[in-house]
């Protein structure tokens, strides 16, 4: 089992990067288990490659046959269904051509005529603006005589029917001051009453 | 005039709209690396060969159907594992790949005693890697000889970068039991 910080046959397959290179290399020098370890490594390594490439014994090469070649029409036609950008490049050049003619071809549509009318230049003269003052000054005191008179007619509205109110409660107490009277007078008749008169009271 | 060096890139451009012979000079970039992964997979020289062959003409059919050119190198190999495994399939269906038997030249050996000559050494590898699992050499295959990093195998392979690692260290694990005392007595 190896203590090395990093896979030793990684190392040997140069699978680590340079940092963990130096690490292993550096753990080696001072670890005998490890060297020893990598060295069998190496022997392998080295063992493996005392069995050398064998050349090839018939060299391949292909021919071109014209019988089976496709001609240059289906060849060019193949290389351009096969490419993306080919194909790409060949629709937006369809689209803007199309784009164009349509342009070119269409009637241009009719020019919109717009009237202006025109606008005379409003610069009232001075006894028009003291007209227009005048006006603006009675309908100003006109409106607040209106709101005056409505308020004077609210209030004096509102008095009256307070001044109802008081009335009703007037007659309504005197009215309870005669009641109260005349139930007086009945008690009091009551109580000079002789005796004999009536049985209850003696 | 500027002088640069073709790339992929360039000519997988140019294959793609016809010229064969772009195509061509890829195939020779690479046709080595693609036989010598497939006969190590394969352990056989002839079906290696077949593979290799069929595998470009797959990649020469399927060349625009690659979005990205510059991972060509993990779609050709893609190519050539799923043609590998096809073969492994039609030949055995019913057995598990492992099971298939590698060509006759590539003959177990036992090294004992002292030191290893270099052929006896490149046969006891041929061994090791013959003895592991048909998913385990090729993780070393692709790993070690064809210089892949992990997220590029795992494209290739279509599984997940862990279980390649998982396969990469057990098949380490193995060979290293096997080759590392051989190769320190060769060395010595």
């Amino acid at each position: 089992m190896s203590c090395s910080p990093f896979d030793l046959k990684d190392y040997f397959l140069q699978e680590l990067p340079s940092p963990a290179r130096v690490q292993v290399e550096a753990h080696v020098n001072n670890c005998l288990t490890c060297r020893e370890e990598l060295e069998r490594l190496h022997l392998t390594g080295a063992a493996l490659f005392s069995l050398r490439d064998e050349e090839i014994p018939q060299r391949i090469a292909f021919v071109s046959d014209q019988i089976f070649e496709p001609s240059p029409v289906r060849r060019w036609l193949s290389a351009f269904w096969g490419s993306t950008a080919r194909l790409g490049f060949a629709s937006a050049l369809a689209l803007s051509a199309s784009i164009f003619f349509f342009a070119a071809t269409r009637p241009a549509p009719a020019p919109v005529r717009t009237v202006f009318a025109p606008v005379a230049a409003a610069t009232p003269s001075p006894q028009e603006i003291q007209q227009q003052i005048q006006q603006a000054v009675v309908k100003a005191v006109a409106e607040v005589e209106a709101r005056q008179a409505q308020q004077t007619k609210q209030l004096v509205a509102d008095f009256e029917k307070r001044n109802d109110e008081t009335l009703r409660s007037v007659r309504w107490m005197a009215g309870e001051l005669d009641a109260n009277r005349k139930r007086t007078q009945i008690t009091r008749t009551a109580m000079y009453v002789q005796p004999g008169e009536s049985g209850e009271i003696k | 005039m500027i002088f640069r060096a073709v790339e992929d890139a360039d000519l997988i451009r140019q294959a793609t709209r016809g010229n064969v012979e772009s195509f061509n000079l890829l195939v020779s970039r690479w046709e080595k690396r693609v036989y010598n992964y497939l006969l190590r997979i394969t352990a056989n020289r002839e079906d290696a060969l077949d593979l290799t062959q069929d595998a470009f003409l797959k990649a020469y059919q399927n060349l625009r159907k690659l979005d990205d050119p510059g991972r060509f190198a993990p779609w050709l190999y893609r190519i050539a594992h799923n043609e590998a495994y096809s073969m492994f399939r039609r030949r055995k269906p019913e057995t598990d790949v492992d099971e298939i038997a590698p060509e006759a030249t590539e003959t177990k050996i036992t090294v004992g005693g002292s030191s290893v000559f270099p052929i006896e050494l490149s046969l006891a590898v041929a061994s090791a890697l013959d003895r592991l699992s048909t998913d385990q050499r090729e993780a070393v295959v692709l790993k070690i000889y064809q210089g892949f990093k992990f997220e590029e195998m795992a494209e290739i392979l279509s599984c997940p970068v862990s279980t390649i690692k998982s396969r990469l260290y057990t098949a380490l694990e193995l060979l290293k039991i096997e080759l590392a005392p051989m190769k320190a007595r060769g060395v010595s």
